[in-house]
């Protein structure tokens, strides 16, 4: 009785001992995070290490207030082998309030498809990796500063790296009055559903028109989509658009170009990039484990009854002699009532199953 | 500490080899009574094979719902897509088929591989779980590391896409389970003796 009280005991710890995890060797996820995320085990000092990953920032075009601006955050020479590696784009270092947004900045899409300042993503083989985030730049003239961090670790796992880039002076230049733009509060969609060809709407300002071109991931032809205003227009301005995108399936990736127009204004937007997502599953957590466990059972009892069927059918075999009896080369004779010819060995044997009066 | 996803990763890998060695000795009790006596075929690799399989199969049945349960625990009580709803399914068909292998060896004894179709559907049962425990070993690795070891097998079993029934009808089936079982048990627990 007490060994299985201490078995169950030790089980139930086993069960409940995940419940207090702290690490996270597979990351967090995507998300909006300051300098270190606030004290983790990679801002630890007892448990982290400087990476020793060079780090640069580079502008993807040139900085306008309220424009988009791809912002190009190139990490190389990861000596440390690690299989994941998180990168954020921040505005300041100090541990809280760090990220674009908080300093003026609007993320119109990061480079997993999101809008988060920090990603994950796996380190190629090759070791040096670029990531594109898409921003429409602060109203605040003049300079902005940027900078990039890795956090990592490694295949032994007993240290998190984390490394941060020098300051990189973003200088954002005042724009003509009028001058075409995407919208502050638009947010490029990461993804559609396998399958939809829904309108992608796209929000804008100040525009009188706008182009899409898209191709898939890989190709270098763009095609030009559809596109049609969808608000009231004043003075010919109008700043919600659909846009029509050929549905994809599997894992095809399609970038895009928006180019937002007014008068003579004519201004290419960073490409952006959508992805295709499963169809949600409409299964259920309570459906799956009664599904799982009906299958346990009636497997059991079918192979249970299979074995219950053929111990029977052997034991049937051990037991009836019948066929013994009847592929008998003992002869009965009228002559010698009571007793068999056994022709092999030439002699009389006596029949056991004969009785006196009997047909 | 460790969380939830590790210690399935470890308890997937006790019952995995566990399995493994199950499975093979199954097969080889199944091969040493349908060859011949030899030097190498003999009474003693017999019976060390027959001991081994019900070992590896009772400890791998040991760990088999504390994988299933830190399992529950890791999916944080979501079954957000087809391969995770497809690893419940073959975790309980793994559960059944090994189950019913130990039921089987305990109630029957090491004298049911004296007889061909007794020996043949233990042997079957035991390749059969090992299969279904793998793929669902397999679908873990696909979740977490997105490949698996089955990828660069020419076939592959259903996983991408699953078979929804909706609650009322699994726990219909799993009603449906339990009396079967139950009516099973009774009626075969008085016939099934040790065979000699």
């Amino acid at each position: 009785m007490n060994r299985f009280v201490i078995v169950t005991l030790l089980c139930l710890s086993l069960v409940l001992a995940p419940g207090s995890s702290l690490a996270n060797p597979g990351g967090n996820g995507d998300a909006d995070r300051d300098y270190s995320c606030g004290g983790s085990c990679h801002g630890d000092p007892s448990l982290s290490m400087p990476s020793d990953a060079n780090i640069e920032i580079s502008l993807g075009n040139e900085a306008f207030s309220g424009q988009a601006v791809s912002v190009d955050v190139t990490v190389s020479d990861v000596s440390s082998p690690s299989n994941i590696i998180g990168i954020f784009l921040l505005s300041s270092l100090n541990g809280n309030s760090d990220t674009p947004e908080d300093h003026g900045w609007h993320m119109i899409q990061d480079p997993n498809g999101g809008s988060s300042n920090y990603i994950e993503t796996k380190m190629p083989s090759s070791g040096t990796i670029t990531e594109t985030w898409v921003l429409l730049s602060p109203e605040t003239l003049g300079s902005h500063n940027l900078y990039a961090e890795v956090h990592h670790g490694s295949y032994g796992g007993e240290k998190a790296y984390t490394g941060v880039s020098e300051a990189f002076e973003v200088t954002v230049n005042d724009v003509p009055e009028g001058l075409p733009g995407i919208s502050n509060d638009w947010v490029a969609p990461s993804f559609r559903v396998s399958g939809d060809d829904s309108p992608l709407h796209i929000s804008t300002r100040n525009t009188t028109d706008i182009s899409v071109e898209w191709m898939i991931e890989g190709e270098w032809d763009p095609t030009s989509a559809p596109v049609q205003c969808t608000s009231d227009s004043e003075d010919g301005v109008c700043n919600d658009w659909e846009v029509r995108i050929p549905a994809t399936m599997g894992e095809i990736e399609i970038i895009y170009r928006i180019t937002t127009f007014n008068g003579t204004f004519s201004i290419e937007q960073p490409w952006l990039k959508m992805g295709t997502a499963p169809p949600p599953f409409e299964g259920d957590i309570w459906s799956a484990r009664a599904h799982s466990f009906a299958f346990a059972l009636l497997v059991i009892s079918i192979l249970v009854s299979l074995q219950g069927r053929l111990t029977l059918t052997i034991e049937r075999k051990d037991t009836d002699q019948t066929e013994l009896v009847n592929n008998s080369s003992l002869i009965r004779s009228e002559d010698n009532p009571g007793w068999l010819w056994n022709p092999e060995t030439e002699e009389w044997v006596e029949d056991y199953e004969y009785r006196e009066g009997a047909e | 500490m460790v969380s939830s996803a590790t210690l399935h990763t470890a308890m997937a890998e006790i019952v995995v080899g566990s399995m493994v060695l199950a499975t093979i000795c199954a097969v080889g009790c199944l091969a040493s009574r349908m060859l011949a006596p030899s030097g190498i075929n003999n009474e003693s690799l017999f019976i060390t094979m027959d001991r081994a399989s019900l070992a590896g199969s009772f400890l791998a049945l040991l760990f088999l719902p504390i994988a299933i349960l830190t399992g529950n625990l890791a999916s944080e009580g979501y079954a957000e897509s087809a391969l995770l709803y497809n690893k419940f399914v073959y975790s309980g068909l793994a559960l059944g088929l090994w189950s019913s292998f130990v039921i089987g060896r305990y109630r029957m004894g090491p004298g049911l591989w004296n007889y061909r179709q007794l020996a043949i559907l233990q042997s079957s049962t035991a390749v059969l779980a090992f299969l279904m425990t793998s793929m669902a070993s397999s679908i873990g690795g696909k979740l977490v590391r997105g490949e698996s070891l089955f990828d660069i097998l020419p076939f592959w079993l259903p996983s991408d896409s699953a078979a929804i029934l909706p609650l009322w009808a699994s726990s219909t089936l799993l009603l449906l389970g339990i009396i079967s079982t139950i009516i099973v048990f009774r009626l075969t627990l008085p016939r099934i003796n040790t065979m000699d």
